[in-house]
Formats: C-alpha cells, structure tokens, sequence
C-alpha cells in the first residue's frame, strides 16, 4: 500500500515509517501537521493516510477536521483516525458523511501489529473500521434508547464486531457461530432498524451510525 | 497584626503547673522587655517624623494649592498627594519594625495614559489623602503621648533615686516637679510614687502605641475590606486558572512524551513478536511476548492517569468531555450541555470532575438512569445531577459530597443536596460566571 502519515510526535511518526515500511508499505510522506498532510494527501493521491487527531497547532482535533475536509474534498478517500483517547463524538463526525473507508483507532492498537496492518488493510479497501473502545462505549448502557432496544443481547454483540469493521466470516469465527446464523443475525439486524436490503454492503455502515446518531 | 508579647501580658502565666514568676519579675520584667523599649523608641522618633511629615506635606500641598490657576500647580498638587503616599510607606515601615504592625499597602492608583488623566489619578488617590489624613490625627496624639513620657520618665528618674539623696546629703529640695521632703519618711514617699510611674510606664506606653496601631491600622493600609477581597479574589483566581493551565501542560506533556514513547516501544515490540513467531527460540518469545504485555499495561495505565489530569476531551468543551466521560465509565446516563459560551478552562475542569464525583455517588446510591445538565443562567453555571434512586444522600465531612463542595468552592460555587429517603436525588452545583 502507499501510505501518507501525519503524526506530531516524531518518534511515532518514524515507529510508523519503520514499521510499516519493514511490512513491506511504502510510505510516501510523513508529515507532523494538517496543512502539510493536506499537500502530501493531493500531490501523492495515498491508498490511505494515517492521522493523529491531535495535531498542532491546538492540539485538539486538527487531525479530525482535515481528514473531514479532505474525504468532502474527496468523498471515501480512506483516512485512519488515531487518537491516544476515543471520543465518541469523534467517531460520529467521521463516520457522518456515510461513503466508509475510514478508521478510528486508539494508537495503542499499533502494539498489535497485524490487527494494525489488517484495519489499515481493510480501511484501504473501503470498510469502516472502529476501535474496540468506541464500541464498547456505543453498547454502553447509556446507549440504549428505543432503536436499539429492540434487539437481543446476541444481535447487539454482532452488531458490536460489525462496527468493528470485521466482515461475516470474522465475526462468525470469533463468536463460534456458523456463517448462516452469522447472516441470519445480521438480516434481523437491519430489519429491527429499518435498512431497507438494497442498499448492499453500505448497510452495515448505517447499522453502526444508528449507534452513533442515539 | 499585633504582636505576640505585650508588656501587659508579660509574667502573667496562671497555669497551676508553671511556677508563678518571682514578683520583682513581675513587677519590673515589662521594663526590661524589647517590646517596651520599642514602643518607647517609637513614641520618640514618630513625634518628630509625623512634625516633619505633615509640616513638609501641607507646604507642598499650599504650593500646589496656591499654583492652581497654572497647570503647573496641578502637578504640584498631584506630586504632594504622591509624596505623602511615600511618608505613609516610611510610617509603614517605622510601624512594622519597632510594633510588628504589618499592613498591607494600599492599592496604587490605576494610571491612565495622558498628563491629565495621570494628575486626576494622583490628585484622586484615596490612600494619599487617608495618609493626610492620619498625618493630621497623629500630630496631636503623638505629642500628648510624647509630651507624658517625657514628664513620666524625667518624674521617674528623679524621684525614685530622692529617697538615697535625702539621707547622706541632707537634699530637701529638687530643682524639678517641686520635690521637696521635710523628713525621711516623705522623702520615702517621694522614692515610692517615683517607682510607681516607672513601673506604669510601660503599660502607659502601650496605651498610647495601641492608638497609634489603631491608625496605622486603620489609614495606611488598603481601606476596606472590599477593596482586600478584591484583590483576594483576583490572585486566587489568578491561581486557580494558573493550576488548570499546569495541568493541562502536563497532560500534553505526558501524551507527547511518556505515552508516545510506550506506544513506539509496544509497536517494536509487536513487531518483534510477529517476527518471532516462526522461530524456535521458546525463551526469547517469552520474554518479549510478556515485555510486550508489559508495555501495554504500562500505556492503559498512563493513559487513564492522564485522563485524571485533565481529560483531553475537555479541549473540546464540556459537552464532549462529558458525553465521553459517561460513555467510558459505562454508567448508565444521560448529558445535555447547554451553554451560549465557555466558561474558563479552570471552571471547565472543576464542573467536569464535579460531575465525574456525583456521577460515581449517583451509581453507587442510585442505580438508575442520572440526569447531568448544565447551564447557565444570568452570569451563573449550573450543574444538576439528578437520579431516581433510593435518596438519603448528604454532605458528610470527608465524603465524596463533601469533596466536590470543596472543589466548587475554590470558585466560590455552591453545591445543595435535596435527597428524601426514597428518592429522587437531585444534586446542584452552582458556580459564578466571570462576566
């Protein structure tokens, strides 16, 4: 994959080179600001950029807005959100615009190499993939309202490694359930939150927003 | 503001224990204490200084006066009131050294640029003017007071001593206050009443010090109390916001440092496991497969005590800090922020750990669904956590309650528990706005 970086902190930004370049990826640039990421986005047209939320110059949410402006610029171009924090809030902004190929992952997560490799992978291809956390957060009680209290504790926790990012097969492996059943949760999934089948894959995206949107 | 030993206070220990001291002790020890030599030495130099002070002061003061029709005689004028600013800091001063009077100057003037607005200033300062003020009472208090030890202290020297001259010498009159004995026993009487005034004059010194101190006190310092709360609440609020902003510096500091570094060590040692994993080197995995869960641990557990520093999400307001924080702790909650602008970092920080502390009470008293909200209305924030638990809650001295109305209180908020036996609990924190 050709990969853009943006990262302040110069020893996760060459982490990031290294690792990912050891893993045979070419990182065309890596940069440590929005503006400069926005440049290297253009002039390199990146099958994915990674991009710390935290950037400078207010280190607040720099990161988040220019992956927003370059994905309306550039509707799924696929970005990886990282973050030392998740912030549900974030996600929801990311995911608002509906087109998929985007990530929201703490940076931890890079411990992992190969789930690491596997999101950015799977980022690149066009999924929608979330940290853990933020669905953790998203299943919390406090998420619960009436569109989702339809559904059983089996179909939340598919519904939970959908918004994961993880396909079908994943989620069957991971839950020691067939593929079908896997399916059959899934229709009824989209059934209770009323997403009309044709709209394909794009389905699964909305079922994690209605999380997001409550 | 007074001092500790006062000659009055000196050798009157009653405790049943301590030894009441001999009674010569008793009797002459104030004479012989550095807190009576002091007021005594007061007395005398302030006599002189408050004469020259004032006399100085309103000789400038006709000079400006005389000189108004000119500008000149304005600046004149504005230089006399700052001049007397400076005799007050040098009585200040005496005060402090010789009585351990400490006061606080008063505020300076706020000088505006522009000549005229400066000579408005000046000429306007109250603590100038409070200062001539105090000029003037002292003048006449300070040679009453002068005027008495000086007649006690010549009184006390030389009628004590009368008795020794009356008997070798035959001396029956004095050249001074008229001391004139026929026979021993009235030259005794002399000696006795010499004594006595000797003895007195400390406690007379100290009389006429406490006045000068009520003055000191009352003229020179800053004049109202309003005026020191002023500044009181300014330098704390200085502080409060001072230590948000410290905060704040390390949290980012431990996110560009400590954390990255762990994240960049756990990655390569990802690596190195990944790596690892078709070898046959059983050992060598082990330990980088535990140095790597080592370096994980390590990064959750910074990244929680950063978030108890100050919560990064808080960058980016209440509402988003709270959603997060409720959506982390798993606490089944609801948030609604409505507020037309900021407030302060230092208040942010203090309603998000407030409401942090009552969303923990609540779970732990309530276990149904709390309510956050904050507000503000007219120049007031609120914060109200309500829940429809079992109630009963209270503000008990060291409880969590007790800590969040301390916390508030550093901003001076508030915080009222309405909680029956049975519920419903609503909790409110009320904290002012800066305008």
């Amino acid at each position: 994959m050709r990969i853009v970086i943006a990262e302040d902190s110069t020893i996760l930004r060459q982490g990031l080179v290294e690792l990912l370049t050891f893993r045979g990826h070419e990182v065309v640039a890596a940069v440590k600001d929005a503006e400069a990421l926005r440049a290297a986005v253009e002039e390199n047209s990146p099958d994915v950029s990674i991009v710390d939320i935290r950037m400078p110059p207010t280190h607040t949410d720099e990161g988040l807005r220019a992956a927003i402006s370059l994905r309306r610029d550039s509707p799924g171009r696929a970005i990886l959100l990282f973050s030392q924090y998740v912030e549900t809030k974030y996600a929801a902004q990311l995911l608002a615009d509906r087109a998929g190929g985007v990530g929201y992952l703490l940076k931890d997560r890079v411990a992992e190499v190969s789930d690491f490799l596997d999101a950015l992978r799977r980022v690149a291809d066009g999924e929608t993939v979330l940290d853990p956390e933020v669905v953790s957060q998203l299943f919390s009680a406090t998420r619960q309202t009436d569109a989702l209290s339809g559904l059983t504790p089996r179909e939340r926790e598919v519904l939970g490694l959908m918004a994961e990012g993880r396909s079908n097969s994943a989620i069957a492996a991971k839950l020691f359930l067939s593929a079908g059943s896997v399916e059959k949760y899934v229709t009824s999934i989209f059934g209770k939150l009323g997403l009309p089948p044709s709209e394909g894959d794009n389905r699964r995206v909305l079922a994690v927003l209605r999380y997001l949107d409550t | 503001m007074g001092r500790t030993r006062r000659p009055r206070q000196t050798g009157t220990v009653t405790s049943l224990d301590v030894p009441r001291p001999h009674l010569l002790r008793r009797v002459f020890g104030p004479l012989a204490a550095r807190d009576f030599w002091a007021e005594y030495a007061w007395l005398w130099l302030s006599g002189p200084l408050t004469l020259f002070s004032l006399l100085s002061f309103l000789v400038v003061l006709a000079v400006g006066l005389g000189l108004t029709p000119v500008l000149l005689g304005f600046l004149v004028l504005a230089g006399a009131i700052f001049y007397v600013r400076g005799l007050g800091a040098a009585h200040r001063g005496l005060a402090r050294k010789l009585l351990g009077v400490s006061v606080p100057a008063p505020r300076r003037p706020e000088l505006k640029p522009g000549l005229w607005a400066w000579v408005r200033a000046r000429v306007g300062d109250p603590a100038g003017w409070r200062t001539a003020g105090y000029l003037l009472l002292r003048l006449p208090l300070t040679f009453a007071g002068l005027f008495t030890m000086v007649v006690a202290t010549l009184y006390a020297l030389a009628a004590t001593p009368f008795a020794f001259f009356w008997f070798p010498m035959g001396e029956q009159h004095l050249p001074i206050f008229d001391i004139y004995a026929g026979n021993w026993a009235g030259a005794l009487a002399w000696s006795a009443s010499g004594l006595l005034v000797l003895v007195a004059l400390p406690w007379v010194t100290h009389a006429f010090v406490a006045l000068d101190r009520l003055l000191v006190v009352g003229l020179l310092g800053t004049r109202e109390l309003s005026e020191r709360v002023r500044d009181l609440e300014a330098s704390r609020a200085t502080a409060v916001e001072d230590a948000a902003l410290r905060l704040r510096r390390i949290e980012r500091d431990l996110h560009d440092g400590a954390q990255a570094q762990l994240v960049a060590l756990a990655m390569k040692l990802g690596l190195a496991k990944d790596e690892l994993e078709d070898l046959d080197l059983p050992q060598v995995k082990q330990l980088v497969t535990a140095a790597h869960t080592n370096a994980k641990q390590a990064l959750t557990e910074l990244r929680d005590l950063a978030r108890g520093i100050h919560p990064a999400a808080l960058d980016a307001g209440l509402d988003v800090a709270l959603a997060t924080l409720v959506a982390t702790s798993g606490m089944d909650a609801r948030v609604a922020v409505d507020l037309p602008r900021r407030p302060p970092p230092s208040l942010e920080t203090i309603v998000y750990f407030s409401a942090a502390e009552l969303l923990t009470n609540a779970a732990k008293h309530g276990g149904t669904t709390t309510y956050v909200e904050v507000t503000e209305e007219r120049d007031v924030l609120w914060l109200r956590v309500r829940d429809r638990g079992r109630g009963g809650a209270r503000l008990v001295p060291g409880g969590g309650l007790a800590g969040v109305a301390e916390r508030l209180r550093t901003v001076d908020g508030e915080l009222t528990v309405a909680s029956p036996v049975g519920g419903p609990t609503e909790v409110t924190a009320r904290v002012p706005m800066p305008r």
